[in-house]
């Protein structure tokens, strides 16, 4: 168990003080207090470890990471977990724009509400916001699955190549190339179960929101691929 | 990329009760990472004991006799005095009785060769300069300033010169007390400013912020409240956006259809704060108390 006061520290310093306290001991609980909504904490931690920081953080929290928990314990400014590849991160308030922006892997869990462009190009992964999301939520998405229990705004699905987006409230528009789909018992029960570990036991019902698939051409291939057929 | 940031005492009892020049100064200085170009401020609900507060600036010069002289023949023109003069480098501030004309004293002070007029307010005034907030703070005593509300603004340039005169706040000139600070790009800004100009508004910089001022100025004086004028400017300014306005009694924000700016606010029964960042309201307010993050098309207004 280690506590840093982020008062004591340039955001760097910091930064580097966790990755230390990680590489000798993976199993590290390292817990961040005063971070008064500064940016970039707890950035590119690549080991299996356990982060908490007491109270609001700033944009790209707990992003281009590879496998912690991070626990944040107030709300969390623009493009929270960007690039992440594996792990999850549990903000308890709200989070900024862009949340789970490009991540390919692990989860992010979003307890209060969450900005425009939520999920915005997943290339996999998970995002769960337990109350609304933004404009564009799912903007050009590629893979993986967003689950928001409250209500999406305009323009929902923009652009969005593959994954699925479900949404338990109203969606405010849907966005270009992206249309509403029925949502199968094996797909509801898998949101349930998703949702269930955070504590969340209603059974919602849900509408799923995927790519149309006639902006791009699918059955295009790239010259490499051609070379290969 | 610039930072914003605004704050109202909403239940202050009398002008010039709340240390909100120390305040904005604070805020902004938690956002220079957003820029450092220039910095600058409105301080509004200022106990001006009736008069105006006229504030000008003079490229590459100073204020001596001649050019003194000069303003104070433009206020004694239209029938006013000059009740207090205080000057640093180019920047000047004066103290004028009211009941004058202020849309023909605008006029007569601009004319003089090289004069800039930051603002004129019943009850507010511009500061704003090069360099980072706290610079401009030892330069101009910022933080010694008291009133009611305020707005603020850390400049990264992108669509015009970096110079005093292209700093934030802008000025809705002529229009006392009426001024803005913006984040983003207006992309109709030349075919809005051929329009306005076409109408007889008076522009003095060629940034595009400029005329969301002039914009919300003329709505308010067309009657709108502004509320009204703010919601309109959703779809008639095009380009992106987060903006605040400051008036003589409120304080206002838009933010537009793409959400493409930030800005988080926090309410308390006597306080609201408004900043680009949660980072900049940390640095006033407790951070225990509830933010929250405008989205798409939204406006608010609180007024004292």
């Amino acid at each position: 168990m280690v506590t840093l006061d982020a008062s004591n520290f340039t955001t760097r310093e910091l930064n580097r003080r966790v990755r230390e306290a990680i590489r000798d001991d993976p199993d590290q609980h390292i817990t961040i207090i005063n971070p008064r909504a500064r940016h970039n904490l707890a950035v590119a931690i690549n080991n299996h470890s356990r982060v908490v920081i007491k109270g609001s953080v700033g944009y790209f929290a707990a992003s281009q990471m590879d496998g912690p928990e991070v626990e944040i314990e107030g709300n969390a400014g623009w493009a929270l977990a960007e690039n992440m590849m594996d792990g999850k991160v549990v903000v308890s308030g709200d989070a900024g724009a862009s949340v789970a922006a490009t991540i390919r892997g692990g989860e992010v869990y979003v307890g209060g509400n969450a900005g425009a462009r939520a999920g915005i190009s997943m290339k996999g992964g998970q995002l769960i916001v337990r109350g609304n999301t933004g404009f564009m939520t799912g903007f050009m998405m590629q893979k993986g699955r967003i689950i928001v229990c409250g209500d999406v705004g305009d323009a929902a699905g923009d652009s969005m190549y593959e994954g699925e987006i479900y949404v338990s409230g109203e969606v405010g528009s849907l966005g270009s190339d992206a249309k509403i789909e029925l949502v199968t018992e094996d797909e509801l029960a898998a949101v349930w179960s998703a949702l269930e570990l955070h504590g969340i036991n209603e059974r919602r019902s849900f509408k799923k929101i995927v790519s149309e698939k006639k902006l791009y051409h699918y059955d295009t291939l790239e010259r490499f691929e051609k070379a290969v057929i | 990329m610039c930072g914003i940031s605004g704050i109202i005492y909403k239940t202050a009892q009398k002008a010039g009760s709340a240390p909100v020049g120390r305040d904005l100064i604070v805020m902004l200085e938690a956002m220079t990472h957003r820029g450092k170009d220039s910095s600058g401020v409105t301080v509004a609900g200022e106990d001006t004991l009736g008069g105006l507060i006229v504030r000008l600036w003079i490229q590459d010069s100073e204020w001596g006799t001649d050019l003194l002289n000069s303003v104070e023949s433009a206020v004694r023109a239209v029938d006013g005095e000059v009740t207090s003069r205080d000057s640093r480098g180019g920047f000047l501030r004066l103290g004028v009785d009211s009941d004058v004309d202020i849309s023909r004293l605008a006029g007569l002070l601009i004319s003089i060769t090289g004069v800039e007029l930051h603002s004129i307010g019943r009850s507010s005034e511009v500061i704003k300069d090069v360099g980072t907030p706290f610079e401009m703070d030892l330069r101009h005593q910022v933080t010694e300033i008291h009133g009611t509300h305020g707005i603020g603004h850390v400049r990264m340039a992108t669509e015009s010169r970096v110079d005093i005169s292209h700093a934030h706040p802008f000025w809705a000139y002529p229009f006392p007390d009426i001024t803005v600070v913006h984040n983003g790009q207006l992309t109709n800004y030349h075919r809005l400013r051929r329009s306005y100009e076409d109408r007889g508004h008076r522009f003095q910089t060629q940034n595009d912020s400029e005329i969301i001022a002039v914009y919300l100025a003329d709505k308010l004086t067309a009657g709108a409240t502004l509320k009204n004028a703010l919601e309109d400017s959703l779809e008639e300014l095009d380009g992106t956006f987060t903006y605040l306005v400051s008036t003589q009694d409120s304080l206002g924000f838009a933010k537009d259809k793409w959400s493409a700016k930030p800005l988080v606010t926090m309410e308390t029964n006597e306080i609201v704060a408004l900043a680009s960042e949660e980072i900049a309201l940390s640095a006033v307010m407790n951070t225990d108390i509830d933010r929250a993050e405008p989205q798409e098309n939204e406006v608010m207004t609180w007024s004292l």
